[in-house]
C-alpha cells in the first residue's frame, strides 16, 4: 500500500525529547502517538484506561481526543477518518463494556480493510482472570475480527507493540488492530529511556506489495488477447492510492469498467469507460455483461456474494485475471487463471508498460445498448415524481447540487444502495460505508469521523430512519465538535430493505418492520444541531440549499415514499443475469 | 475423505492456539488430533493438526487463511504420504496375581510396545505408531483388561530434504538454537 511504501522509505529512529525520564506507560503511549503521526483518537475514558487519559491531559495540544458518546462511535468514527484521509483510525475505550463497545466497529473494519488502531484498557495483571470488575477477555472476544491483537503488561513493551499495530494496520490488506493495556503497565515507569522505531517488516508478516513479473505478465497476456475485457475494480484500488495508474491502465486498453460497492469513486463516473456499479442492487449493464465478457480482471477486490450471486455462474464463461494483495484471497471465490499477488498500484505500474494500446469502441457500446432499458423502467420509476418524495430524487439532487464532489457516508440499506446508484461521485474516497459486515448505524459516527479525517470537503450523509437512531447519541459528539457534517435522513418509517425483502420473499409479511419514529428534528436541536423537515417535492431543493448552506453541522429530514423498492435486484443466491429491474 | 496434517509454525505467544483454532472453528471443521511443542529454533512453535476432509480445494484455502495469522511463519499441509508421522500412547494394564501373565514377546516384538512403569499390580505400556498401529495393538491388548488408555496428537515431518532454517523468514537468523 502507498502508506507502506511512504514507511519504507521515511523508516529511522523517532526519540522522545524526554528520553532520560522514565515515562510511565501512559505517557509512552502518548509519544507512540505522536511518533506515528496521530493527531486524532476517537474514545471514551473509564476506570481502567484512566492512567492514559490521565496522560492525554498534558499531550491534548499535539493530540485531539474526541470524546464520543458510546464506543462503538469511536471505532465507526475512527473508520471513517482512516476512509477519508487514508491514514490510521486510532479509537480508545475502558476495559469491559468499552471494550465490547467497540468490537462492532473493529468487524467492520476487518470486513472493509480500513486500518485501524483500537486501544483498550483492562484490569491490572494481578486481577487477570480473577473476574475483577470490568475485566473481559477482550483479546479473546476480538481475536477473529481483529487482523492482529495483543495484551500488554509491562510499560516497557509499549513502544515495540504500538509500533508493530501501526506497521500491521497498514501493511498488506489493511485492516484493524487491538492492544488491551494493564492498568498496571499504564501507571509503572519504564525501565529504561523511550525510544520509538518504526517497523516495515515482520518476522512472520511481510506482505508483497511488488507482485512477481511473471505472474503480472500472464495477467498482460491474457488481457491483450482478450476480445471482451472487463475490469471489477474495487476498494484496493483506493487504499493504495492507484487511481492514477488505474485510469491510465483502463485508458490504454481501453477496457470498459464496473465498480464494486466500496469501489466507488475510484475512478469518477464521467470517464467514458465507467458502466456502472455492479451487485445486488448495482446497475443492470455492468451485471448483465459480466456473463458476456472472455476475461474478467478484477483489481482490489474480493467476490463478496452481494457482487458475485452464485458465484459458480458468476462470469463462468471467462478468464479471469485477479490482482490482489491478499494471497488467501485468490482462488477463495472465484479460481484465477491469472493471479497478481500484490498491492494494486504497484501491480498496475508493472502491467501498464506491458498492456497494447487497443480500442473496445462496439464492446463498450454494447453496455451502452443497455442503459435505456433500465432507465425506462428503474429511472422512469425513481423520478416518476408522483407520491411522495422519492430516495433517488434526494440523492441526485444533491449530488448535482454538489456537483458529484462531496464525500458521501451512507448507513445500511435502501438509502446506501441508492445513494451509490445516483450520486454522481468524481473525487475518489468519496463513497464511505458498510459493505462487507452491513452495519446499521455506521453512518452518523462515520460520517463525523470523515470530516475529521477530511476537514475540507463536504461531508453528507444518506441516513435510514432505523439507522439514524442506532447511533442517534453521537449527534452529541459532532455538536460539541463544532465540526459540519451534514446529514440527510431519508425517512419511510420502516426498516425499508428489510420490508422490500419481506414484500418480495416473504409474501408480504412484514414482521416488525414498522417505526414510530421520534421527532428528529426536535432531537437534534436538543444536541445543538439545526434542521427541517422536508415533506413535499416542491421544497426539497430549497430544502437541500439550506443544508448545504449551513456553515455548521446540519439535519434535513426527507419524509420519502414509504413502500419504495430499490431495483435492480438480483435475488441471493442466483446469477447475475437474473438481475430483475423490477 | 481424506486425512490431512497441517505444520504450523508459529511464533511463539500467549493466545496463538486460540487464533489457529478459531480458523477451523468458524468453518465447522473438526481437528482430529492437535500437537503443539517448541521448535530447535527457540520462540518458534510448531502445531501438527490432523483434519480429515473431502475437498483438497478446501483444505489448500485453510491452508493461506491460517498463513494471514500474523505470528504464524509458516504453514504446510500434507497427505499422510507426504509425511513421516506418529503418534506415541499409553496402557495401562492391570495385572493382579492371578491374571493372565503378559506375552512380552508379542507385546515387544509384533507390536513394538513397552513397559514403561511396573506398578504394584499393573503395568503402563508404551506404544508408537501410527494411528492404525496404536489400534492394532488396543485391540489385541483390550483382553487383558485396559485401566487408562491415552494417545497423543500426531507429530509429523515432512518427506522433504529440507530444514526448518530453510523456509522460515531469514529475520529469524538472530534468534537463538537449540541445535
Amino acid at each position: 500500500m502507498a502508506a507502506t511504501v511512504d514507511l519504507l522509505e521515511k523508516e529511522g529512529v523517532v526519540t522522545a525529547e524526554n528520553n532520560q525520564k522514565r515515562l510511565s506507560g501512559g505517557q509512552a503511549l502518548m509519544e507512540c502517538l505522536l511518533a506515528e503521526g496521530v493527531d486524532t483518537i476517537f474514545g471514551y475514558p473509564g476506570g481502567a484506561i484512566m492512567p492514559v487519559y490521565d496522560a492525554l491531559y498534558d499531550y491534548m495540544d499535539r493530540i485531539n481526543h474526541i470524546l464520543v458518546r458510546h464506543e462503538q462511535g469511536a471505532s465507526h468514527a475512527a473508520e471513517g477518518y482512516a476512509r477519508s484521509s487514508g491514514r490510521v483510525g486510532v479509537c480508545m475505550a475502558t476495559s469491559g463494556p468499552g471494550a465490547t463497545n467497540l468490537v462492532t466497529g473493529i468487524a467492520d473494519a476487518i470486513i472493509d480493510c480500513t486500518p485501524m488502531v483500537a486501544i483498550t484498557g483492562q484490569v491490572a495483571s494481578n486481577l487477570l482472570g480473577t473476574d475483577a470488575f470490568q475485566e473481559t477477555d477482550v483479546i479473546g472476544i476480538t481475536a477473529p475480527v481483529c487482523k492482529w491483537n495483543y495484551q500488554v503488561t509491562s510499560p516497557d513493551e509499549i513502544p515495540e507493540i504500538m509500533a508493530k499495530a501501526f506497521f500491521i494496520a497498514r501493511a498488506g490488506k489493511p485492516g484493524p488492530v487491538l492492544i488491551d493495556i494493564t492498568k498496571d503497565a499504564q501507571v509503572a515507569s519504564m525501565s529504561k529511556g523511550f525510544s520509538y522505531k518504526k517497523i516495515d517488516r515482520l518476522p512472520g508478516y511481510h506482505p508483497r506489495v511488488v507482485p512477481k513479473l511473471d505472474q503480472v505478465e500472464k495477467a498482460a497476456e491474457m488481457i491483450n488477447a482478450a476480445k471482451r475485457p472487463y475490469i471489477l475494480v474495487g476498494h484496493g484500488v483506493l487504499i493504495s492510492e492507484a487511481m492514477e495508474e488505474f485510469r491510465a491502465f483502463v485508458e490504454k486498453a481501453d477496457i470498459p469498467v464496473a465498480s464494486t460497492l466500496l469501489g466507488l469513486s475510484a475512478l469518477s463516473i464521467e470517464h467514458p469507460n465507467y458502466m456502472g456499479w455492479l451487485g445486488m442492487h448495482g446497475m443492470y449493464a455492468p451485471n448483465v455483461m459480466t456473463d458476456q465478457c472472455d476475461v474478467l480482471i478484477a483489481i482490489g477486490m474480493r467476490f463478496d456474494d452481494r457482487v458475485t450471486g452464485n458465484a459458480e455462474l458468476f462470469a463462468k464463461q471467462a478468464k479471469i485475471v485477479h490482482i490482489e494483495v491478499d494471497p488467501a484471497e485468490i482462488d477463495k471465490i472465484k479460481k484465477a487463471d491469472a493471479p497478481v499477488v500484490g498491492d494494486a498500484k504497484e501491480a498496475l505500474k508493472l502491467l501498464l508498460p506491458l498492456i497494447q494500446e487497443k480500442s473496445h469502441a462496439d464492446w463498450k457500446q454494447s453496455f451502452r445498448d443497455l442503459e435505456p432499458e433500465e432507465r425506462a423502467t428503474v429511472n422512469a420509476r425513481d423520478f416518476a415524481k408522483e407520491g411522495k418524495i422519492k430516495m433517488a430524487e434526494v440523492v441526485r439532487m444533491v449530488s448535482d447540487k454538489t456537483n458529484g464532489e462531496a464525500c458521501v457516508v451512507v448507513d445500511v440499506g435502501q438509502h446506501q444502495m441508492v445513494g451509490a446508484r445516483y450520486y454522481d461521485f468524481k473525487r475518489p474516497h468519496s463513497y464511505i460505508a458498510s459493505g462487507g459486515l452491513g452495519t446499521m448505524g455506521f453512518a452518523i459516527p462515520a460520517a463525523f469521523g470523515a470530516k475529521m479525517g477530511a476537514p475540507d470537503r463536504e461531508v453528507i450523509a444518506f441516513i435510514g430512519d432505523g439507522c439514524f437512531q442506532m447511533t442517534i447519541q453521537e449527534l452529541g459528539t459532532i455538536a460539541q465538535s463544532g465540526k459540519a457534517v451534514k446529514m440527510i435522513i431519508l425517512n419511510n418509517s420502516y426498516l425499508g430493505m428489510v420490508r422490500q425483502w419481506q414484500q418480495l420473499f416473504f409474501d408480504r409479511r412484514y414482521s416488525f418492520v414498522d417505526l414510530q419514529n421520534p421527532d428528529f428534528i426536535t432531537i437534534a436541536k436538543g444536541f445543538g444541531i439545526p434542521g427541517h423537515t422536508c415533506e413535499n417535492r416542491e421544497s426539497l431543493s430549497e430544502s437541500i440549499d439550506k443544508l448545504l448552506a449551513s456553515e455548521g453541522s446540519y439535519l434535513l429530514e426527507v419524509i420519502v415514499e414509504k413502500e419504495d423498492n430499490v431495483f435492480p435486484m438480483i435475488p441471493a443466491g442466483t446469477s447475475v443475469s437474473e438481475i430483475r429491474l423490477k | 475423505m481424506k486425512q490431512y496434517t497441517i505444520c504450523v509454525f508459529t511464533e511463539n505467544s500467549i493466545g496463538l492456539l486460540n487464533k489457529i483454532t478459531i480458523i477451523f472453528t468458524r468453518r465447522r471443521l473438526n481437528i482430529e488430533s492437535l500437537t503443539v511443542s517448541e521448535t530447535e529454533r527457540k520462540g518458534v512453535s510448531r502445531f501438527t493438526i490432523v483434519i480429515k476432509h473431502e475437498q483438497r480445494e478446501a483444505v489448500e484455502k485453510l491452508v493461506r487463511q491460517i498463513r494471514k495469522v500474523v505470528e504464524v511463519l509458516a504453514v504446510f499441509g500434507y497427505l499422510n504420504e507426504d509425511v513421516v508421522y506418529n503418534e506415541i500412547a499409553l496402557f495401562k494394564i492391570p495385572t493382579p496375581l492371578d491374571s493372565r501373565p503378559l506375552d512380552m514377546e508379542i507385546i515387544n516384538r509384533e507390536h513394538k510396545a513397552y513397559i514403561v512403569f511396573w506398578g504394584l499390580d499393573y503395568v503402563v505400556l508404551q506404544k508408537t505408531g501410527t494411528e492404525e498401529e496404536i489400534f492394532d495393538f488396543f485391540r489385541y491388548i483390550k483382553p487383558y483388561g485396559i485401566l487408562e488408555f491415552v494417545r497423543s496428537g500426531r507429530v509429523a515431518v515432512a518427506k522433504t530434504p529440507k530444514g526448518l532454517v530453510e523456509y522460515l523468514p531469514e529475520e529469524l537468523e538472530e534468534w537463538e538454537y537449540y541445535l
